[in-house]
């Protein structure tokens, strides 16, 4: 999936369109003076940050993570108390959740790792769990409130977070910019070394290799991911609550992967943009959204357990692999 | 010295034996997870939308005019049913892939994603309860004891016996133990290895339903009643051994003695993250847990 | 990505036509519809939809018709942010209401003034949407804390002075400073504390904390749990025989209809401080609950009453600003006096807060009985807001 050279080209493809798509919504939402979609898209992408920080775990090392919003939260936090507090740079919230993130990566990864498959799950939801209820007992952090009055960060003189095409092209250019690092992360000896933990651990270990600090770069990365997504979450609606940590968030972002396509990274940015959509949608219509996302779920991991993206990508190479043979003339 | 004494008695014996009381509820759910991941090598993240089903099933038996007896025993039939038929129609599903411990896990997400919402559709959003069957308490050595918690102890206790008995004194538990240790050697020895899956399946979820009836008249009835039991079942089946049923058991009436003292001492909001430390530390020194699987206990 | 082209287009040719100021007024409503707090967004909308109902029969708000439109918030802030978004750009409403949880009063609050409109919570009571934290865009119909505390002390005063009082609340920051207020409108009117602890939120098992709760022998236990919470702490205290000889009180979102039946007769003897009662004694009152019971098979609560109220409010300052534009009309909601099923209220304008009596109300049998009554003026407590 990740990694076999020969998917790379429709990944490719399938990237191209997700992004070239992105842009040319943009466009036209700006010609038509949007406020609402083009913010509804933002938080998609932002959450669609989070779900690549989950696939770098799933679909790279093969570890379930039941509690990455602990990180995305924090780094929505960090975020928003810099902008507050000290300056609101767009860059200097960024840098200092990114700091932030690797250093609570580093610490819930050198208690975690160590867990392997449903453990590991298991004590990430648990992390999850107890990090979220001490902030939401902590007064100076706004406690069950959370944090309003965030100020519009500028990224630079003349682009200002509340601006909502602005904003969203700068989203958008992260995640691009994070796609893009993982995507040639996966590539490089690392990422093999990732996959190869993947297929079978103890083989790698075997082969001399110490699993235990490739996982634990895996970890404090994807930890990072999901705090830059997160700082972005702030910027956009200018405060910021527990809840953002809590595991709705978590088990959002796995459904999210999982409905997109874990390990192909382009999925789980469609998954986010496709259910973000739909949730706002079915929402609007039924009281009873649970039970539409939650059957959906079902359904693809019965029946689709590669999501769409884990479909797609074969079927579209082997139409290109068809078409250049019939072109170069090998039958 | 009679300070002490006093409050040996007084404070520390009640706190201990409502600790009990809340321990056998514990280790009722953790024995349905870990005997469905012993054998099934499922994790089952809809354990406590069965054991909200248990309890939403007893209100309704109850408001149809049967009595609270009736529903109990009852109770545990239909969601053995439940049980069977979502094992031998979803889970199966899954079960031959690859990835069967992280799909199942999805699986079983999703379907308490969906029943809670069910849940909360049939019967409404606002709490219920159903009315103490055993009503008053007694005065043992100048302490209070409500009677329905000491029948709740009793009749968990015996449930729990009664499990320990079927799967390490009978033929049926034999079989259960060898599916768990080697399917293929069962299955090439005869053993129908499908049903006796979805058999245990139903077994562990009767057991939630039990658990959710037994405690209905406590802990009152709502829509998000399964998320209460999430963490600690989890944590007590984690930190006794996956599959083990007796560190199920004594992993759960440990861990709420400890919570029950330690509430004496520290303010209760630390109960999760003492939980949650302890599980961590016991990973760490043995990450199988205290004591191993089923098939292997 | 396509599939949010149509409606962005379809909404914006929408709005490029003359309908607003003629066509219906839309009221947004950003409500739990589902998850924990659905039983309170199902009174609101009761609430809401009654009043509508009234309203557009005798004719609407000048002469146009209210057209409610609803969306899930599901009780959380990040997820009503964005509803809120949506009905304002998309669905252009004039006003916005129907939060429940104070966060989302918050920072819906703050998209209102992101997006130059007005929102009113009927139920958020917590002081400081009012007070430290106060904006201009936000108004609130309902009691806050302070003013329920206040009547409740009241009562406790005259009936059992000098108190011995336990305190037993849920562990986050709402439960906390409930108990903290009552706490000291208490103690200045002379009563005692004998004991305080603190439960985690949704917390199952009550037992560890009846030992300390006994040997404090307190005559009143004041409690600032809410919901299911509710449900097992009385349970549980019926259970053990604590709640005999001792007069239990609480906030007023301890007991309310949503988890009365399922408390049953353990709740009989409960009372607190609350702005509604099913059974407050007059004409508009009873006029109101038997409509309501009619038309929804249950009473009335004071999440219900308060939701049917906030649309008269508007009607009121709608009909006095001449329009629906937002400076116009917020200068008429400052200092409004509006009718309600509980009597006049007024709207305080240094804080948007409104005033009203406050009631001290007890439960027995079902029923939520008159005990004890507080002046809006001296209920209401300082103003504090020093935003506008």
């Amino acid at each position: 999936m990740l990694d076999t050279p020969n998917s790379s080209k429709a990944v490719r493809w399938l990237a191209i369109v997700f992004f070239a798509g992105a842009l040319c919504f943009a466009a036209v939402a700006l010609l038509l003076g949007d406020v609402f979609f083009l913010r509804l898209a933002t938080e998609a992408l932002i959450f669609g940050g989070l779900a690549l920080s989950v696939d770098l775990l799933l679909g790279g090392v093969g570890l379930l993570p039941l509690g990455q919003a602990l990180f995305f939260g924090l780094g929505a936090y960090v975020s928003a108390l810099v902008l507050k507090e000290w300056h609101d740079s767009f860059w200097l919230a960024l840098g200092v959740a990114l700091l932030v993130s690797a250093a609570a990566g580093l610490v819930g990864g050198v208690i975690a790792i160590r867990a392997k498959g449903v453990y590991f799950a298991l004590i990430s939801f648990g992390l999850a769990q107890v990090v979220s209820k001490v902030v939401f007992n902590t007064r100076e952090l706004g406690a069950s409130d959370g944090i309003i009055g965030v100020p519009h960060a500028s990224v630079v003189p003349g682009v200002n977070a509340s601006d909502p095409g602005g904003f969203f092209l700068v989203t958008l250019a992260l995640i691009f910019a994070l796609y893009m690092g993982l995507r040639y992360l996966m590539d490089t000896p690392l990422g093999r070394q990732l996959s190869a933990i993947r297929t079978n651990e103890h083989r790698v270990a075997f082969l001399g290799f110490s699993t235990w600090r490739f996982k634990l770069l895996a970890f404090v990365g994807a930890a990072c991911v999901a705090g830059l997504s997160g700082a972005l979450y702030p910027m956009l609606r200018g405060f910021v609550s527990p809840e953002l940590m809590f595991f709705q968030v978590s088990g959002n972002a796995v459904i999210n992967v999982i409905v997109g396509g874990t390990g192909t990274l382009i999925g789980p940015l469609y998954g986010s943009a496709l259910l973000t959509g739909l949730r706002s949608v079915v929402g609007s219509y039924t009281v009873h959204h649970q039970i539409v996302i939650g059957l959906l779920f079902m359904v693809v991991v019965i029946m689709f357990p590669r999501g769409l993206m884990g479909y797609l990508i074969p079927l579209l190479q082997n139409r290109m692999d068809a078409r250049s043979a019939r072109t170069k003339g090998d039958f | 010295m009679t300070d002490a004494l006093e409050w040996l008695q007084f404070v520390l014996a009640p706190q201990m034996i409502n600790g009990l009381s809340i321990g056998v509820a514990v280790v009722l759910m953790a024995l349905g997870l870990t005997i469905i991941f012993g054998l099934l090598d499922v994790i089952n993240m809809a354990h406590g939308e069965f054991y909200a089903i248990g309890a939403y099933l007893a209100v309704a038996l109850l408001s149809l005019g049967l009595s609270f007896w009736w529903a109990l025993a009852l109770t545990p039939v239909v969601m053995a049913t439940l049980g069977y038929v979502t094992e031998r129609g979803l889970i199966q599903r899954v079960f031959h892939s690859k990835d069967r411990h992280t799909l199942t896990l999805l699986l079983t997400f999703g379907m308490a994603i969906v029943l809670e919402d069910v849940l909360k559709i049939i019967f409404g959003a606002n709490p219920m309860r159903i009315e103490t069957p055993i009503a008053g308490g007694t005065e043992l050595a100048g302490l209070f004891f409500p009677n329905y918690r000491l029948f709740v102890m009793v009749v968990g206790g015996l449930v729990i016996a009664a499990v320990w008995l079927m799967v390490f004194r009978t033929s049926l538990g034999a079989i259960v133990r060898a599916a768990a240790f080697d399917r293929h050697m069962s299955a090439s020895l005869g053993v129908p290895v499908s049903k006796v899956y979805a058999a245990t399946f139903a077994f562990g979820v009767a057991l939630a339903g039990i658990a959710g009836v037994l405690l209905a008249p406590i802990y009152s009835v709502f829509p998000t009643m399964g998320r209460d039991f999430v963490l600690i079942a989890f944590s007590v089946v984690i930190i006794g051994g996956m599959g083990s049923i007796k560190g199920a058991v004594l992993a759960g009436l440990l861990l709420t003695q400890v919570q029950s003292i330690s509430s004496l001492f520290i303010s209760p909001v630390w109960n999760d993250p003492l939980l949650f430390g302890i599980m961590v530390l016991v990973l760490m020194w043995r990450p199988q847990g205290l004591f191993g699987k089923l098939g292997h206990a | 990505m396509t599939m949010k082209l149509i409606p962005a287009l379809i909404a914006t040719a929408f709005s490029l036509s003359a309908y607003a100021q003629t066509g219906p007024i839309r009221i947004g409503v950003v409500t739990p519809l589902s998850g924990t707090y659905a039983g309170i967004g199902q009174q609101v909308k009761w609430g809401l939809d009654m009043a509508a109902k009234e309203i557009n029969a005798t004719g609407g708000v000048m002469g146009r018709q209210i057209e409610l439109i609803y969306e899930d918030e599901e009780a959380n802030p990040a997820v009503a942010v964005q509803k809120a978004e949506k009905l304002f750009q998309v669905s252009k409403v004039d006003f916005l209401t129907g939060t429940v949880n104070s966060g989302s009063t918050l920072a819906v609050g703050q998209v209102a003034e992101r997006n130059d409109r007005l929102i009113a919570t009927t139920v958020s009571f917590a002081d400081s949407i009012t007070a430290d934290k106060c904006s201009p865009n936000v108004f609130r119909v309902n009691a806050r804390a302070g003013m329920q505390s206040a009547a409740l002390a009241d009562w406790m005063a005259a009936t059992k002075p000098n108190a011995n009082v336990f305190y037993l609340g849920p562990d986050y920051e709402m439960g906390r400073s409930t108990v903290a207020a009552f706490k000291s409108a208490a103690e200045a009117k002379g009563a005692k504390t004998v004991g305080e602890v603190f439960a985690p939120l949704d917390n199952k098992d009550y037992s560890p904390f009846f030992g300390q709760m006994r040997s404090a022998r307190p005559t009143v236990v004041y409690t600032s749990v809410a919901g299911n919470d509710t449900v097992r702490l009385f349970t549980q205290m019926a259970e053990f025989g604590l709640n005999r000889n001792v007069q239990v009180v609480g906030a007023s979102g301890t007991v309310t209809s949503q988890n009365l039946q399922a408390i049953g007769k353990a709740a009989d003897g409960f009372v607190t401080g609350v702005g509604y009662s099913p059974n407050i004694d007059s004409a508009d009152n009873k006029k109101f609950v038997a409509s309501f019971e009619a038309a929804n098979k249950a009473q009335p609560d004071l999440y219900g009453a308060d939701s049917y109220g906030v649309l008269f409010f508007y009607k009121a300052a709608v009909e006095k600003a001449k329009s629906t534009e937002t400076d116009k009309v917020r200068v008429a909601m400052r200092g409004l006096q509006w009718a309600t099923p509980q009597g006049m209220k007024v709207m305080r304008a240094g804080d948007h807060q409104a005033m009203q009596d406050m009631y001290a109300v007890r439960v027995n049998g079902g029923k939520f009985e008159i005990v004890g009554k507080v002046s809006a003026n001296s209920a209401i407590g300082p103003d504090t807001c020093t935003k506008f």
